[in-house]
């Protein structure tokens, strides 16, 4: 019996130890193809730099816009438009890196293993819902920072409660899609999501309209009332006879 | 009465070494361009025109001039264009339009007058022609406003004009301007490199570089048009960011150490308007102010020094009767975002919106000088000191943005 017992473990730790040995030369594979495409990439993006700085390329992607007042066209990233488009190439490279690692990752099995097919796919969700998320989180960052301005300059108190609002319904949105892209929780994510999505919005309703009715019709006869407000027309006819005078800033 | 900029011709103009020199007959010496106006006002202006202008001196160019009218007191032209309508200042176009005219009559200089020409006394523009005559390159005019107008101007295009380009220009943003043939070169020049013809554009800060001399001319009290964009922030932000563009556009030249503009020959227009009924509005400013200063803390702290943002914060603190905001805080404060504007530290149109409860701070900081006029004048001439010394300030930050700044 304590023979039979001792068998068994030993066969068992027999296939384990078979099994890692044919992982490591996989992963080695998977390893040294991110870092030569990571190093391919990164000498890739220099070049690509200096080619861009050659040619002014930010200075030429600047002037296309509007340069009087900010508009569709203007560069709101700290980052030029050259060192951007070099790190976008880097991580591309990184990126068919990881694809090539994969590839030889599955190349380690046996011919019928297959792991690929099921491995790789899954790593491009992965990426798109990790792009999804960087993107949303700068979209509500955006949006909350614009509404934040619009409200205070629109004299509203609820100004950053607002923006609260509205940075978290896009951050909700946003996870609710990488997960959806993710395949993860399938109808229990959907649900949660139109939940929490009508709960905010909802609570947002109610806030305003009732929770901070007079607080709300307040600042709208302030703004109403107010003839130097900065919803004022900018500047009137000189010429015309004013029964008060009033701040004209134009 | 004209009064100088202290930037005086280095490039003297070569309609200067001519003035005195006679015009040939069929060449104009002038192209007065008129915007679009009724038949009736039309006929009006040039009756007022005619009474200090010679037939042979100008010619009057006018969008809405038909040939089959009565004859005119002063030749007339007619010309077309999409800009012939100006705006509540000039724009590009309207730069475009008025270098065409003066290209096309091969006039030694050009005046562009805008909405509301009728307004504009006739003698102001004798002034400005006479100046053009005599080889000055810009001439602007400078009107006489009540005490509650051209806040903007006050606070920002006078000040930022005279200390980085030593221009003492009144009111850089043109209404009505007159140009030598090299000036409406340049702008149009200018409006090359410019995508939209409704842009903005300052003759002023061009001529500076330029090395042109500029000339304002009082006007006393001029109708003018306003603005088709009601929404005060809006324009604003266009307003600002237009002239933060010209500044970095233009970061090379004042940079260079200026002798600062001298104080006006004359003295600045009288401001109409008398009691300061704008005593009641000061409380809700402040309240104004203290809910930016709440909520936009901490994109202020992205852009202004900690100097300023505890000069802010006593600032919240105060009560509304001794709300003021100091003027060499004020002048720093629109540094610092040119120079974010300059290196994007946050979104433009972000940026600029963090501005405008500044300047309404700074607006009902000014409230207390409109019951007086001399007082207002002593405040605004402050205000364009105080950025004058702090110039060094802006020049330091450019070239050193990562240096400590306390």
């Amino acid at each position: 019996m304590g023979q039979q017992i001792e068998f068994a473990l030993r066969q068992s730790m027999h296939r384990v130890l078979i099994v890692l040995v044919s992982f490591l030369p996989g992963l080695v594979a998977f390893l040294v193809a991110v870092i030569v495409l990571s190093i391919v990439g990164a000498i890739l993006a220099a070049l690509l730099r200096r080619l861009l700085t050659a040619v002014r390329f930010d200075e030429r992607l600047t002037a296309a816009g509007n340069p009087g007042s900010p508009g569709l066209f203007e560069w709101t990233s700290a980052q030029s438009p050259s060192r951007l488009a070099a790190r976008v190439l880097f991580w591309l490279c990184v990126l068919v890196g990881a694809a090539v690692g994969i590839s030889a990752f599955d190349a380690s099995y046996e011919a019928n293993s297959r792991v690929s097919v099921f491995l790789l796919p899954y790593f491009t969700h992965l990426i798109g819902a990790v792009v999804l998320l960087i993107v949303g989180v700068i979209v509500a960052r955006f949006l909350a920072r614009s509404v934040l301005i619009s409200a205070v300059n629109a004299q509203l108190q609820y100004a950053r409660f607002l923006a609260l609002g509205v940075k978290w319904l896009v951050l909700v949105l946003t996870a609710a899609m990488a997960l959806d892209h993710l395949q993860i929780g399938g109808a229990i994510v959907s649900l949660a999501f139109g939940i929490l999505f009508g709960g905010i919005v909802l609570t947002l309703s109610l806030a305003v309209g009732l929770g901070s009715r007079d607080l709300v019709s307040r600042s709208i006869e302030r703004t109403m009332e107010r003839p130097g407000g900065p919803t004022e027309a900018a500047g009137q006819r000189s010429g015309e006879t004013q029964p008060r005078s009033r701040l004209r800033h134009f | 009465m004209a009064s100088f900029s202290s930037f005086e011709s280095l490039n003297p103009s070569p309609e200067k070494a001519h003035a005195e020199s006679p015009v040939p007959s069929n060449r104009p010496r002038l192209v007065l361009c008129l915007p679009s106006m009724t038949p009736e006002m039309l006929e009006n202006t040039l009756a007022n025109l005619a009474t200090v202008f010679a037939p042979s001196e100008v010619l009057i160019a006018s969008p809405d001039f038909e040939q089959s009218i009565t004859p005119t007191p002063l030749p007339v032209t007619a010309y077309e264009g999409p800009h012939c309508q100006p705006n509540w200042v000039l724009t590009a176009g309207n730069y475009l339009v008025a270098a065409s005219q003066a290209e096309q009559h091969d006039s030694a200089s050009v005046l562009m007058l805008g909405s509301d020409a009728a307004t504009l006394p006739p003698s102001v523009v004798r002034q400005m022609a006479e100046l053009l005559a005599s080889g000055i390159d810009l001439t602007v005019p400078s009107y006489s406003l009540g005490p509650h107008d051209g806040l903007v101007n006050a606070a920002l295009l006078y000040p930022v004009t005279r200390a980085l380009f030593a221009a003492n220009i009144r009111f850089p943003l043109a209404v009505d301007a007159g140009m030598s043939r090299r000036m409406a070169s340049r702008m149009t020049q200018r409006h090359a490199t410019l995508s939209q013809p409704e842009a903005l554009v300052w003759p002023v800060s061009e001529a500076a570089i330029a090395a042109f001399s500029v000339r304002q001319v009082d006007a006393g009290t001029r109708a003018r048009r306003p603005p088709d964009t009601t929404d005060f922030n809006t324009l604003f932000t266009d307003v600002a960011g237009s002239l933060f563009v010209d500044i970095e556009a233009k970061a090379s030249f004042w940079q260079r150490a200026r002798s600062l503009a001298p104080a006006a020959s004359s003295e600045p227009p009288p401001q109409t308007g008398n009691t300061n009924d704008m005593d009641d509005e000061l409380p809700s400013m402040v309240d104004a102010f203290r809910l930016a200063h709440n909520n936009l803390h901490e994109i202020w702290s992205l852009i202004l020094p900690p100097q300023s943002l505890l000069a802010l914060k006593k600032l919240s603190l105060t009560q509304p009767a001794a709300f003021s905001m100091a003027t060499g805080l004020w002048a720093r404060i629109v540094y610092d975002f040119a120079l974010a504007f300059h290196l994007r530290t946050l979104n433009r149109g972000h940026l600029l919106g963090a501005l405008t409860p500044l300047y309404m701070a700074w607006a009902a900081s000014t409230l207390r000088f409109f019951g007086d006029p001399a007082a207002s004048a002593t405040h605004l001439e402050e205000t364009a000191v105080a950025f004058e010394r702090e110039k060094s300030y802006l020049v330091s930050r450019w070239r050193w943005p990562d240096r400590f700044n306390p």
